[in-house]
């Protein structure tokens, strides 16, 4: 489904689409244009709270129509006009026991996948790369890839601090402003990233998310916090920072490049030579994953 | 003040010589109701205030880019324009975080506790007054340095060159610490907090007091009327949490300007701890908002019905047992930050059996309507209105409370909208629901039928159209507190808004229909809702004289 | 108000009881701080690490994997960097890493490291026998210290099922300003 919606009778359209199932309107890695639901799932992890989510939205979805049948049916038929006599009735064991039971049984229905899903999530496997990620109280983030080899100080060959995109830019490039960065976060598809996430020990709270990943992790100044994810699908996958940080929270997002284990190669030997602005981003238009429908109006 | 009670020529106390006019009236006042009256009009004001902040973010959110802010700034704070963009953001911030304050601590307590249980928790036990009427009076007139001081919280030093706290209602540190805000307006924020505190704290005792001595012969704790037991579990909520809020922002504050480090990770403390203390408070705090909701939608579903309530017991138990677990679910608020995952699953199980004891409620509410002889008047509509959306409002609460799903949730519109429909669609329905019940009995005059009504139609249409579609904007994951955001979220941003200016032509029927009441002085009976009004203000004169039960009344 | 009715006085027995409650309760907000840090400490929630007198005598033969993370304040003005990114450890041996600072800036500065371990489950099993965390540290400008940490993995940590599965530990420490001991007070006035 395209998602380019530039007009009444457009958007119109979408919304009607908008009722077919999730993973026909949704695209991986960023929200369209009148989304319903959640994001297409890209991880493992992702894919699990997709199929949870909808599993709760039928359970969510019958009780409160099983509500609103209930009002609806004591609105009309207990009326005055109808009933002109109120019963006297304020007492029933059986139905209190009932409305007691039944809805434990539905959250025993509810609470052993959703324990499934918390240490899927919290069960980190062994990685086959970790990249350290930091906030910083200037609105972006600091991506260190100690993996991709070390200085003699001690720092890491690859480090660099990814910037907001500016509008002008990001409309010039075809990329959605206020997801896009200049700098992408290079990772390796199929294979397990563990994140290790803080802020600047100066700094204050934020959180690194990407929403088709199905993680979301503070970083925290003076405090490491770490998560994983592991891509399936080579592509293009945003966030933006998830707690509130100052004027620019709005301001500070996240871009993430799944991509072949040669061109995540390519890219780390690329990144150690210490590219000049200009050759960087003409570099990385050549490993740029396969373009997608990107939205704009 | 627009109204005037019946004139009282019956003196039972001895220290009363004459009753008091005039402004004196009020602001010496140790009436109960009085001091009731006294804060429902402060809600009122403070919910058009903070309704207003909102309309304003809506507004700037209608479409991607920035609207309305920077130029708001300019004029607000005499910024130049390239400074106005930098204030502008901050700006948003700020009404994020007023908004939510204001309405929290001086729109939905004032209302629910200090005017609707002021007035009624007395009548309802059969008591002549509260059991401490000065302190009732000081309870009261705190506010009004709270919110000012809140007010100039706005216009002071926030961050470097900025005004104002923006720190959110949570005011998490550091953000809100030296490093975030080294400017006065959170301090000023902070001490706006401590005073509404405090008049909450004295509320809070005051009602424990009143309704553990000061019932009517006969009534006992178990035939008290359910909004007189949802005011009381209310009350211990705020006498056990709000000092937890006291002194977590008092250390904040000390960190701040005195060099303490409590929350200060470069001198060995803890910011994560902060959150702790904060949701502490934090989560009875919402309980603290929509139990007394309940309260009122019990008296008025059973009214309407012509009833008594459904499972009395298992509602007033219901509320408890609400309280007592809110108690031990604070870091449902906390599921990113860290937690291990054993602390994780603990917080998913106990937040989830929350939904029992609220299900017992929904499902008793309607029971209390079964085989009933509804009528539909006005405040019955509203309490009708607060259950269906209550339970929505519930029900992706408990969505939210699964850590796993939460993971993509967290601090995105999908919560957003789970708090407002429980808030602004619960909490302010059951409001309006025992405005419109009490209106007749509180100022003696009846409101115009067909003006509530179209309050709430106009109501519960722009509210579901404001937020119904942030849940769409949470899934897709939209980011809360956002003052800009990705073209592809303008469509439900805009639905949003559009309902936002529905709501307020709400707000705008609802001042009219208060108005028109006051000018046509329909005189209202002592009962006007029939045999199902069955509670100890219904036999009283309306409004009520001002001294009552000066013989108490015998509960059988 | 010289003689209290009945009703006034079992009025104030209870609001001097509720009093009581909240100031209790200002208390206990208070007593949260100490507590946390201790419950922290004892149990290694939120990744606390622990502090033990000696390794076990026998190590076991799994490994483990050690990330160690470093961090370093603006306003220190050092260069503070683990040696090694990541090592394989015997569970249960004890193990010594290397951690260098340098002192870059002009002054003298003293330093102390904060620290945890994630994931935060793992903070009950990580043993710190000694620690350069321990203390404070001043550095000359220019002068550069080893810093070295003594630790060993728990082998309880094999014994709980949750924690088990924990395939890499990763120790952060983040370095600030050390707290002058005389003048904790004078710092943001």
């Amino acid at each position: 489904m395209k998602s380019t919606y530039t007009n009444i009778g457009g958007r119109l359209a979408a919304l009607a689409a908008g009722f077919a199932p999730v993973s026909v309107f949704a695209e991986a890695g960023q929200p369209t244009p009148w989304q319903l639901g959640l994001q297409d799932p890209v991880t493992p992890v992702m894919e699990n709270i997709v199929w949870f989510h909808s599993w709760l939205m039928i359970v969510i979805t019958v009780i409160t129509l099983f509500v609103a049948a209930l009002l609806v049916y004591v609105m009309v038929r207990f009326r005055a006009k109808a009933n002109p006599i109120p019963s006297t009735t304020t007492h029933h064991t059986g139905i209190e026991v009932a409305w007691t039971v039944i809805p434990i049984l539905i959250l025993v229905a509810i609470v052993i996948p959703s324990f499934r899903l918390l240490y899927l999530q919290r069960d980190i496997p062994a990685a086959d790369m970790t990249i350290k990620i930091q906030g910083n109280p200037s609105w972006n983030w600091t991506y260190d890839y100690p993996d991709l080899g070390l200085n003699d100080d001690k720092t890491s060959k690859v480090v660099f601090t990814a910037y907001l995109k500016p509008e002008k830019d990001a409309v010039a490039d075809k990329v959605p402003y206020l997801l896009a960065t200049d700098l992408p976060m290079v990772v390796p598809v199929n294979k397990t990233v563990k994140i290790l996430v803080t802020s600047d020990p100066d700094g204050i709270i934020h959180s690194w998310t990407v929403p088709s990943f199905g993680l979301k992790i503070d970083a925290i100044p003076g405090r490491i916090n770490e998560d994983w994810f592991k891509v399936t699908k080579a592509g293009i996958y945003y966030g933006q920072c998830s707690e509130l940080c100052g004027k620019d929270h709005a301001f500070m997002p996240i871009e993430v490049w799944a991509v072949d284990d040669a061109t995540m190669a390519k890219w780390g030997d690329f990144m150690k030579t210490g590219p000049k602005p200009d050759a960087l981003q003409q570099f990385l238009k050549t490993i740029k994953p396969a373009a997608q429908t990107v939205a704009s109006n | 003040m627009a109204m005037a009670y019946a004139a009282n020529e019956e003196h039972s106390h001895d220290d009363h010589s004459h009753d008091p006019t005039g402004w004196r009236r009020y602001v010496y006042s140790t009436n109960h109701k009085d001091i009731g009256t006294m804060y429902l009009w402060f809600a009122i004001f403070a919910g058009c205030l903070g309704g207003i902040l909102s309309v304003m973010m809506r507004l700037e959110l209608a479409q991607p880019g920035i609207q309305y802010f920077s130029g708001l700034a300019q004029i607000v704070y005499g910024a130049s324009a390239d400074a106005a963009v930098d204030q502008g953001r901050h700006m948003y911030n700020v009404f994020v975080t007023a908004h939510g304050l204001i309405m929290v601590f001086f729109m939905i307590m004032p209302a629910m506790i200090g005017g609707f249980g002021n007035w009624f928790v007395p009548l309802m036990i059969g008591a002549p007054d509260m059991a401490f009427p000065r302190m009732n009076n000081i309870s009261f007139w705190l506010l009004i340095p709270a919110i000012s001081l809140l007010v100039i919280s706005m216009f002071v030093g926030g961050p470097a060159g900025m005004h104002g706290a923006g720190t959110g209602w949570t005011i998490y540190a550091p953000l809100s610490s030296f490093t975030g805000h080294p400017g006065p307006a959170v301090d000023f924020a902070i001490l706006s907090l401590h005073i509404a505190g405090a008049s909450s704290i004295l509320g809070a005792i005051n009602f424990i007091t009143t309704i553990f001595n000061m019932r009517a012969p006969g009534m006992t704790l178990h035939k008290m009327p359910l909004f007189v037991w949802s005011v009381l579990v209310t009350v211990f909520l705020l006498l056990l949490s709000m000092p937890v809020l006291a002194g977590a922002i008092t250390m904040l504050l000390t960190d701040r300007n005195f060099g303490t480090s409590f929350f200060v990770a470069a001198k060995g403390g803890d910011p994560v701890l902060f959150q702790h203390l904060f949701w502490f408070f934090g989560h009875p705090e919402v309980y603290i908002l929509i139990l007394p909701g309940f309260g009122i939608v019990s008296q008025i579903v059973s009214t309407f019905s012509k009833k008594p309530v459904f499972g009395y017991l298992g509602m007033a138990y219901a509320m408890v047992a609400i309280g007592v677990v809110g108690f031990v679910v604070w870091a449902h608020h906390m599921y990113t930050v860290g937690l291990d995952v054993d602390t994780q699953a603990y917080f998913v199980a106990a937040t989830m059996i929350i939904a029992v004891p609220t299900g017992v409620k929904i499902f008793s509410w309607i029971a209390t309507m079964w085989g009933g002889s509804i009528e539909f008047r006005a405040p019955m509509i509203w309490a009708v209105g607060f259950i269906f959306l209550f339970t929505v409002g519930g029900v992706t609460g408990v969505v939210l409370s699964n850590a796993g799903v939460d993971r993509s949730l967290q601090d995105t519109y999908y919560v957003v909208a789970h708090f407002h429909y429980t808030m602004s669609l619960g909490a302010t329905f059951a409001i309006f629901a025992g405005w419109y019940y009490w209106f007749p009995k509180i100022f003696g005059y009846m409101y115009n039928e067909t003006i509530a009504k179209l309050h709430f139609w106009v109501t519960f249409i722009g509210v579901n159209l404001v937020f119904f579609p942030q849940h769409f904007l949470g899934l897709a994951g939209m980011p809360r507190r956002y003052i800009d955001y990705p073209a592809a979220f303008a469509g439900w941003n805009q639905v949003s808004t559009i309902g936002s200016l529905i709501s307020a032509g709400g707000v705008v029927i609802f001042l009219i229909g208060v108005v028109m009441a006051f000018v046509k002085k329909e005189k209202a009976p002592n009962n006007p809702w029939g045999v199902g009004a069955t509670t100890l203000e219904w036999t009283l004169t309306s409004p009520p004289p001002f001294h009552q039960f000066s013989t108490l009344p015998v509960i059988k | 108000m010289s003689q209290l009715s009945p009703t006034s006085r079992k009025n104030r027995r209870v609001a001097f009881l509720a009093t009581g409650v909240v100031i209790g309760m200002i208390g206990l907000s208070y007593a949260a701080v100490p507590f946390y840090k201790a419950f922290c400490k004892a149990t290694g929630f939120g990744g606390t690490t622990q502090r033990a007198e000696k390794a076990p005598d026998k190590a076991t033969d799994k490994f483990i994997s050690v990330r160690f993370d470093a961090n370093t304040s603006n306003d220190l003005g050092w260069e503070f960097h683990a040696r090694k990114t990541e090592m394989q450890v015997k569970i249960g041996e004890q193990t010594m890493a290397y951690y260098d600072a340098r002192n870059t800036s002009t002054r003298t500065v003293t330093g102390s490291a904060i620290f945890n371990v994630s994931p935060p489950s793992a903070g009950a099993y990580f043993n710190k026998i000694q620690c350069f965390c321990f203390t404070k540290h001043t550095l000359q400008p220019g002068q550069a210290a080893e810093f070295p940490v003594m630790f060993f993995v728990d082998p309880a940590l094999l014994d709980n099922p949750d924690a088990a599965g924990i395939k890499e530990i990763t120790l952060s420490y983040t370095f600030y300003p050390a707290v002058p001991d005389t003048t904790a007070a004078a710092q943001t006035n």
